[in-house]
């Protein structure tokens, strides 16, 4: 099949994928009694006219049969046009767009220091199996993994921010560079990476049990095999041989593990966010849900979430047939 | 063939056996023991928490002013009771020594040699002393030109006048030692048998008339509000002379206040009855007395005229009654300090001439203190304050049935899928894998999210069992692929093809033989997957999308989110709101994932053969 024919198969399966959940998002929201035009009018209280609603109606497209409707909001996701928020009345994805890029950038750093120290700590921990150092990683990633995310940004906060004053314990950037944004680019990367720190930090700490207890399974299934053995018999140093033979077998699950952590990261980002007032997805969900649901907003939100999920399994899914022959020829 | 009660048998004993083992992991035991005290705490949780974990009320029903509801039990934000036997939170009297610049003192451009007031920063119970300061260095005293009183309008002023001659110069220090006071104060009711339902309670009372010959007032063991017994006050009008004032009959109740901090708040209530042969009104007058300032505070007079029936009264409920004006904060004004104080009613007659009858029940006053419960009360809102401890207490509940029956489901539904998948194959496997792939792209928070909100849109509430079937739905995927996996190796095995060449069925064989395979790791599954529904559900409820109705430890933390006092106040203050219910969570999440680490190392063959 070659690798072209592999990357193509997954891009057909991407495609699918996202038009499945735009499918989801859809029926969700076709789920709603009557139509949402009704829960917008409820707000003004019986104050417009039959005329005036059915102008809206048609305005939103609502008076248009189900099919037509479904292909028009197929459209609408695939150019990212979520509509206009009910309660600014701006276009949704606006007000998505800083957010959207903050959020990757948060995600993306938890997620890179999560995955090389957690593969590293994870190695070790299987290396030395049953050694105190292993029981100490494991029981403390099992504890980690089972702590609820807002516990720890809590104590993140108390003891970095409240405790230490090392970083602000919220937001994105200093309040003073809403007057005057700084011209040094140094002084800008400085300043937004101390704001980071902490919710990335708290992901960090979310994520990185999950890849210890990972990579140490993935290990030990595989340094028990003959190969390892082999290796070992050459007289091939341990270091080699732990990251060179065992490590490069066992990175396979850990590649597509991946993509299922990125959606998991999604998850605890929405929370990390809301704690730190980071201004992204997280803190755009919180504003959408609190005091009253902004059905439009949240909808963007899974949307692109959904998307952002897909596109990590679709690079982890590349990455994997560059690594592992057997999946361009197999 | 084996009997079906020797099949049982054998499966107890393996079930003990398995048990047996995980007992002897550390952290199988940890695990176990964990979740058997939560589920402890889980089933006994009325036992153990006192107190309704939702809408809590001190006695509901028995006082009727307040309706079906009784009283609070307890004043907003209160610190653990427990507060008050730490050595380092600060408690009783506190000399505060306020230094001011003498041109802060200048009253209206007036010279200093008149009067003056300061304005302390503290409630004052007290002042000490104030003197001057100049800047050569030599000091004087102020002396007050009347002696101080209490002024409950003006707690934290002192009015001085400089005696001495000349002026206070511009930047003279003026230095003014008081005495004020903190305390973790516990919530006092007043009456124990408020109800008057023996003629023992009435001896904390005591009764004070001004004119023994026309007012008696004694106990009256038929009458009252629910016919058990009330206080009668019988005025014999037809018997006034002209000789004779106005008159009056007073009930109080002597207490000691013990605390430098005043009462956060206190309720009042009193049913009375005025019976009369012809219209006939009195005035009831509630007061409260401080024998240290050496004042009566009247709280509230009620004009009541003589209908026959009871009518209950806690201030400020209805319009007729007027409300007295102490002051923005009574409590500060009535309890600045430890004092002996009484709480009184006072019943006015203006028909002078009028034979009236009073009958007095349901007497009763709290105080309510800044301290409560074990962990203290939340912020109230929307309903009275809680007690923070009982909702926990309630909470395991919630959290455990949640955590166990999303698991159950969801592993169940992942073990009937993956079988079928994988015995059956085909078109069947490749419809519930895609299905399942496509449900694992999914990010559940977001999609959980929009979910509920459109739910909550549509039906109005989120229950609990919604929140269990989202959980069960898009938690089985994982387990149905690895039961898959194993199916499709076991399917391959000897015995499976000798179980189908003696003519078993399909059903047949995934009942006999598939499921006891496969079944160990559904142990497994059960135990591992309970944090995860746990911590979603707690998640869910801390964005404030979880079952408002019922008390649950992530509602628990949405009522700190949304109630700003981490803004207020800071997150140390009112520790006590948050960590215990992220403890919880934490500990039952570990205590699942740690029994079911044990499990698998003892379930798994592969992890076994290694040790």
């Amino acid at each position: 099949m070659g690798l072209r024919g592999y990357v193509a198969k997954r891009i057909i399966y991407s495609l699918i994928l996202i038009w499945a959940v735009i499918t989801v998002n859809f029926l969700i929201f076709s789920m709603l009694p009557g139509d949402p035009m009704q829960q917008f009018v409820a707000g003004l209280k019986g104050n417009i006219d039959e005329e005036r609603y059915a102008q809206l109606r048609h305005s939103y497209g609502l008076d248009k049969p189900m099919h037509e409707r479904y292909l028009l909001s197929l459209g609408n996701m695939l150019t990212f046009n979520f509509g206009v928020d009910t309660i600014s009345g701006e276009p949704v994805f606006d007000h998505l767009r800083t957010p959207l890029l903050n959020t990757l950038l948060l995600m993306g750093t938890a997620a890179i220091f999560s995955i090389i120290i957690g593969i590293l700590l994870g190695v070790i921990a299987a290396y030395k199996r049953d050694s105190i150092l292993d029981t100490t990683l494991t029981t403390g990633s099992l504890v980690t993994y089972s702590v609820p995310i807002f516990f720890v940004g809590w104590i993140i906060i108390l003891f970095f921010a409240v405790q230490l004053h090392w970083f602000p314990s919220g937001g994105i950037a200093p309040i003073e560079w809403g007057r005057n944004p700084p011209t040094n680019v140094l002084q800008y990367m400085i300043g937004r990476l101390t704001y980071i720190f902490l919710p990335a930090l708290t992901l960090f700490l979310f994520s990185v049990g999950g890849w210890i207890l990972f990579t140490r399974a993935c290990i030990l299934e595989t340094i028990n095999e003959d190969y390892v053995l082999t290796a070992r018999a050459k007289g091939l140093k341990e270091t080699t041989v732990l990251y060179k033979h065992v490590l490069k077998n066992a990175s396979l699950p850990l590649i597509t593990n991946v993509a299922l952590a990125f959606a998991f990261l999604v998850s605890g980002a929405i929370i990390t966010e809301t704690l730190f007032s980071y201004n992204g997805m997280g803190l755009a969900t919180w504003r959408a849900i609190y005091p009253t649901p902004i059905l439009p907003v949240l909808q963007a939100i899974f949307y692109i979430s959904g998307l952002l999920v897909i596109i990590a399994n679709f690079i982890a899914d590349l990455l994997y047939g560059v690594i592992d022959p057997r999946v361009r020829y197999g | 063939m084996a009997t079906s009660k020797a099949r049982l048998s054998f499966t107890f004993k393996r079930l003990r056996n398995t048990m047996s083992q995980v007992l002897h992991s550390k952290r199988g035991a940890l695990g176990f023991t964990l979740i058997f005290l939560f589920v402890i705490i889980g089933v006994f949780a009325p036992l153990i928490a006192p107190y309704d974990p939702i809408k809590p009320f001190m006695d509901p029903g028995q006082y009727p002013a307040y309706g079906v509801n009784g009283p609070k039990i307890a004043e907003k934000l209160c610190y653990p009771s427990w507060y008050k036997y730490v050595p380092w939170i600060q408690k009783g009297s506190i000399n505060v020594r306020e230094t001011f610049n003498s041109t802060v003192i200048v009253v209206m451009g007036q010279k200093f040699s008149n009067v003056t007031s300061l304005s302390l920063t503290k409630r004052i119970a007290k002042p000490l002393g104030i003197k001057a300061i100049f800047k050569n260095g030599s000091s004087r005293e102020l002396i007050p030109d009347k002696e101080w009183t209490w002024d409950p309008k003006r707690l934290r002023v002192i009015d001085i006048n400089w005696k001495a001659a000349g002026d206070l110069p511009n930047g003279t220090l003026v230095e003014a030692n008081y005495l004020t006071g903190l305390d973790i104060s516990d919530t006092i009711v007043l009456m124990d048998d408020y109800k008057f339902s023996s003629k023992e309670s009435c001896s904390v009372l005591e009764n004070q008339t001004n004119n023994p010959n026309l007012v008696s007032i004694e106990y009256n063991s038929q009458d009252g509000f629910e016919d058990d017994g009330c206080i009668q006050i019988t005025y014999l009008g037809s018997k006034h002379t002209a000789s004779d004032g106005e008159a009056n009959a007073t009930l109080l109740l002597p207490f000691e206040y013990s605390y430098w901090t005043p009462p956060a708040s206190f309720d009042t209530h009193f049913s009375a009855r005025v019976e009369a042969t012809v219209r006939t009104e009195v005035i009831i007058r509630l007061w409260m007395r401080n024998e240290i300032l050496d004042e009566t505070f009247l709280i509230a007079t009620f004009p009541l005229s003589s209908t026959g029936i009871y009518i209950h009264k806690h201030p400020p409920s209805t319009n007729n009654e007027t409300k007295v004006n102490i002051g923005p904060y009574p409590e500060r004004s009535i309890f600045p300090l430890p004092a002996n104080m009484s709480y009184g009613l006072t019943i006015d007659f203006p028909n002078k001439e009028k034979d009236v009858t009073i009958y007095i029940d349901n007497f009763q006053c709290i105080l309510y203190g800044n301290s409560f419960g074990l962990l203290g009360t939340d912020n109230g809102s929307p309903y009275p304050p809680r007690d923070i401890f009982s909702t926990l207490v309630h909470g395991t509940r919630v959290s455990l049935v949640v955590g166990i029956l999303s698991a159950l489901f969801s592993t169940t539904i992942g073990l009937f899928l993956g079988l079928i998948a994988g015995y059956v194959g085909g078109i069947t496997d490749e419809t519930v894998m895609r299905f399942a792939d496509l449900l694992l792209v999914l990010p559940t928070l977001p999609l959980f999210i929009v979910l509920i909100s459109v739910m909550s849109a549509t039906y109005g509430l989120v229950s609990m069992w919604n929140i269990i079937i989202l959980i069960t739905f898009f938690g089985w995927m994982g387990f149905s692929r690895s039961v898959r996996s194993m199916v499709l190796s076991i399917r391959e095995r000897p015995f499976i093809e000798a179980a189908k060449a003696a003519g078993g069925g399909k059903f047949y064989i995934i009942t006999k033989h598939m499921i006891p395979n496969v079944f160990p790791l559904v142990y497994v599954t059960l135990a591992t997957s309970v944090p995860g529904a746990i911590i979603t559900e707690a998640s869910l409820s801390w964005l404030g999308l979880g079952d408002k109705t019922i008390p649950s430890w992530g509602k628990i933390l949405y009522d700190f989110n949304v109630s700003g006092i981490a803004v207020t106040k800071g997150l140390t203050e009112y520790w006590f709101w948050i960590f215990p219910p992220c403890v919880s969570i934490a500990i039952l999440a570990t205590a699942f994932i740690l029994l079911g680490f044990a499990l698998d190392e003892i379930l798994n063959p592969r992890l076994r053969e290694r040790r």
